[in-house]
């Protein structure tokens, strides 16, 4: 039996538990009485794995239907590979232990481009034929996946039956119930793609053609066989009536965010230029206070966990955060619950409130003030002015933190050294400001900053932009360690490769399918990991294939070209990105959608405006 | 207020847990069984409990014990039935009661041990009957040399159709400490890995002056 195997070889690896299963919250059913059997995949480790929302979610949507059962499967650390693939264990489900070969369903979440090549691993350790292409006419397993990726997973179209784009609280339990019916009629992997491809929301690749231009831009893609020349994703258009679990798995060994949390919305009304989260979620909608705290307190009461997050892209948007935190502060006080806001906008916030909440770990704050500048936060809209840090480091400074870290990126659309050297006087400022401050708490000040290199995505305004090359970034970090002039600014800024593998498969085509098959098969695996990433494996790849990363990651395109993912409809117009595109060069920001609808074109779906002013019926 | 001792078994996959995990899964158990579990004072409450002897991943255990303490009396088989409804599969609390010995008094466990492959009563004998069997030990100061045979006491010897059930009872607690798992990886590179070791059970724990723990 498979779970003797495992057993026998557990304790030669590292946090063998990951590999077990068995946790509180987990879901096992009569295999000999399920009709369709899901393994929810997520390509990477157990412990980020288990951290990830929309997993638990779907884990118990599916579930929530009786006949249907959900598994989840993860990466395995390699220690673990090692062990598989010499005791010949294939990739399994950690509730049944059964091989998830037999599954009917083997989905993957898409939620960071470097995790691509772990998901053609886990394919061949599960023993599953990792090209669409070799896996014949049997219809299972259904290999598909979904997540934020999904808007341009158009290198991974080699490898995948089907995506589905948008929210899948509606959309995977409509799948699974077409796959049933024609599996039981008999119907081929092909005949079953052709129909699912009618679902909304569902986008089956291999019913594309895509034609390239001489200079290897797209010239066309064309749908075959009735597939719909534009897929659109799929919005929960009422959050409260939405799916919610009421009890979630458990882990045993400590994850990377080890708390119960519920989404209090979905997207976001700040209109960052660089954000593609708060692109591809959008339209803005909020649960009810109600809501928010009855599935709070379930998940709370069926976990035992003492921490509860508020969850979203800006959790202090909610309209009516008040009533949620003073009604859920009255529950978690009670229970030695901590409340935590992670994507908190300190400066909406009283201190009162502040004090109650745990918004950070006791001694340190964190701020993304993105660019170092007004001018260039304007260009990103990111709309947060240096008074409002000001504020903030003062109100947490008072509150006897002394930790402060700054996030910035590098990199950005028309950044000049200007910019750079204006993310060391912010930092300055902080420190000046506690030093000033006559009450400041006892203790050794630090401000720590930290950047990241600008990755452009599909689905922003900056979609068209180039990535800054990797030695102008270097350049652009020693300008900024030679404008640091005190000791108490630690900055951390390491370059990689990964952001231009990263850049190059966000706006990537179908042709990097096959980089991915070599960098795969040249021992790429977890390849978002820092200790395991291999750029020379990268552009060996690249250059086999005869083809550039600079073409898809650090080209401007023009408005015009047709983007890999223009058959694809994320409800954000490209007029609104063009247009976004242009008020970012001219330096002009655009209100948050709250103050004025900027008219990405989102709504629509929602047959009203997002925030009906007073008269609106 | 009042402290109780829980006896629980961990036992199946719930051997994979570490003590740090175990202490985490149990304090999640007692939130979830609603007993009214009693939290330390001062910046950052937490549940209070406390076991008296961790047990190394891998081995099971019949014998485990955890001391937690409520803020009001509550019957013992309430107890058990409580927290056993939150307790996952392989962890069961077996006995409430009062705790009684200190951790501090904890001096020898008694460990079942299976064994499979050849000849493997010849073999554990030759390997007992050696006159010191050194084991390479990472102390603070690095590597040291200990021999373990003094240390180890065979109480009960079974043949199996495959191998061997052993009972040995081994050091325990705070003057002295030996983990089951190194007797075991001892034997097996003793027999060049002729010998495996399928399983190790804890089954009492007693204290230094030789009467039961709990």
């Amino acid at each position: 039996m498979l779970k003797d195997k495992i057993e026998a070889h557990l304790l030669e690896v590292q946090r063998p538990s990951r590999y077990s299963g068995g946790e509180v919250g987990q879901v096992v059913k009569d295999r000999d009485k399920v009709d369709v059997r899901f393994a929810f995949c997520f390509p990477d480790i157990y412990d980020v794995g288990m951290s990830h929302l929309g997993m638990k979610i779907l884990y118990s949507l599916i579930n929530s239907r009786e006949n249907y059962w959900c598994e989840r499967v993860f990466a395995p650390w390699p220690d673990y590979e090692a062990v598989m693939r010499r005791e010949g264990i294939p990739l399994y489900g950690l509730e049944s232990r059964d091989p998830i070969r037999a599954f009917d369903f083997i989905g993957f979440t898409l939620q960071y481009e470097m995790s691509f090549t772990a998901i053609l691993n886990m394919l061949d350790l599960a023993g599953v034929p990792i090209r669409q292409s070799e896996r014949g006419e049997a219809i299972a397993p259904i290999v598909c996946a979904g997540g934020p990726c999904a808007c341009n997973a158009e290198p991974l179209c080699d490898f995948f039956d089907l995506f589905i784009l948008g929210e899948g609280e509606e959309v995977n339990l409509e799948l699974m119930d077409l796959y049933r019916t024609m599996r039981d009629a008999g119907a081929t992997r092909s005949a079953f793609l052709r129909e699912a491809a009618k679902i909304p929301g569902v986008y089956v690749p291999s019913l594309y053609d895509v034609t390239y231009h001489e200079d290897g831009t797209i010239e066309a893609v064309t749908p075959r066989d009735g597939a719909p020349a534009v897929v659109t994703k799929r919005v929960m258009t009422d959050m409260d009536k939405s799916f919610y679990p009421d009890s979630v798995v458990v882990p045993f060994i400590e994850i990377v965010h080890d708390r119960v949390s519920v989404e209090v919305l979905r997207g976001c009304i700040r209109g960052c230029r660089f954000c593609q989260a708060g692109s591809l979620y959008r339209p803005f909608r909020e649960k009810s206070p109600e809501t928010i705290c009855a599935q709070g307190r379930a998940l709370c009461e069926s976990t035992g966990y003492d921490e509860l997050s508020l969850s979203s892209l800006s959790t202090s948007d909610h309209s009516r955060i008040r009533e949620v935190l003073d009604d859920l502060l009255c529950y978690t006080a009670e229970r030695h619950i901590n409340l935590s806001l992670p994507s908190l906008r300190v400066d909406n916030f009283s201190k009162d409130v502040l004090e109650k909440v745990t918004t950070i770990r006791k001694s340190g704050l964190t701020f993304a003030p993105e660019a170092g500048t007004q001018r260039l936060r304007d260009v990103i809209n990111k709309n947060v002015t240096e008074e409002e840090l000001m504020r903030t480091c003062t109100i947490a400074f008072e509150g006897g933190y002394t930790q402060v870290k700054l996030y910035f990126m590098m990199g950005l659309p028309t950044e000049t050294d200007e910019d750079i050297e204006g993310i060391a006087d912010l930092a300055q400022k902080v420190v000046n400001l506690f030093y000033d401050m006559p009450g400041r708490a006892k203790g050794k000040l630090q401000v720590s900053i930290s950047t990241a290199t600008f990755v452009p995505k599909p689905f922003t305004a900056f979609e068209f932009e180039p990535q800054v090359e990797k030695d102008e970034i270097i350049r652009r970090q020693q300008v900024l360690r030679r404008a640091i002039k005190s000791k108490k600014i630690k900055a951390s800024m390491h370059v990689s490769d990964i952001s231009q593998m990263e850049a190059a498969l966000a706006r990537g085509d179908r042709r990097l399918g096959a980089v991915l098959y070599d960098v795969w098969a040249a021992g790429g695996k977890l390849e978002s990991w820092d200790e395991f990433f291999d750029a020379q494996r990268w552009y060996a790849a690249f250059e086999k294939n005869g083809l550039d990363p600079a073409f898809y990651a650090n080209r401007t395109r023009p408005y015009d070209e047709v983007m890999p993912w223009d058959h694809l409809d994320y409800m954000v117009s490209k007029r609104f990105l063009i247009r976004e595109n242009e008020l970012a060069h001219q330096g002009v920001t655009t209100p948050s959608c709250r103050e004025h609808c900027a008219g990405c074109g989102a709504n629509k779906v929602l047959g009203r405006p997002c925030f009906p002013k007073e008269g609106d019926a | 207020m009042k402290d109780y001792r829980i006896e629980f078994a961990k036992t199946g996959s719930l051997r994979y847990i570490s003590h740090l995990d175990l202490n985490r899964c149990m304090i999640r158990a007692i939130r979830r069984s609603g007993l009214p579990a009693w939290y330390t004072e001062g910046f950052h409450p937490h549940l209070y409990l406390m076991f008296p002897l961790a047990l190394s991943l891998g081995a099971e255990s019949l014998c485990e014990c955890m001391d937690v303490r409520l803020t009001e009396e509550v019957p013992e088989d309430e107890i058990l039935t409580r927290l056993n409804a939150a307790l996952p599969e392989g962890l069961r609390a077996l006995r409430v009661g009062t705790p009684g010995r200190e951790a501090v008094e904890i001096g020898s466990a008694v460990y079942e041990i299976t064994l499979t492959g050849q000849d493997v009563r010849v073999r554990w004998e030759a390997f007992l009957a050696q006159e010191s069997i050194p084991i390479e030990k990472k102390t603070k100061k690095g590597m040291k040399t200990v021999d373990i045979r003094p240390q180890i006491t065979q109480e009960a010897v079974e043949e199996t159709p495959d191998g061997l059930t052993l009972t040995l009872r081994l050091p325990a607690g705070n003057e002295g400490n030996l983990n089951a798992s190194v007797v075991t990886d001892a034997f097996t590179a003793f027999t060049e890995g002729a010998v495996q070791c399928r399983r190790i059970c804890r089954t009492k724990i007693f204290c230094l002056d030789g009467k039961v723990f709990f």
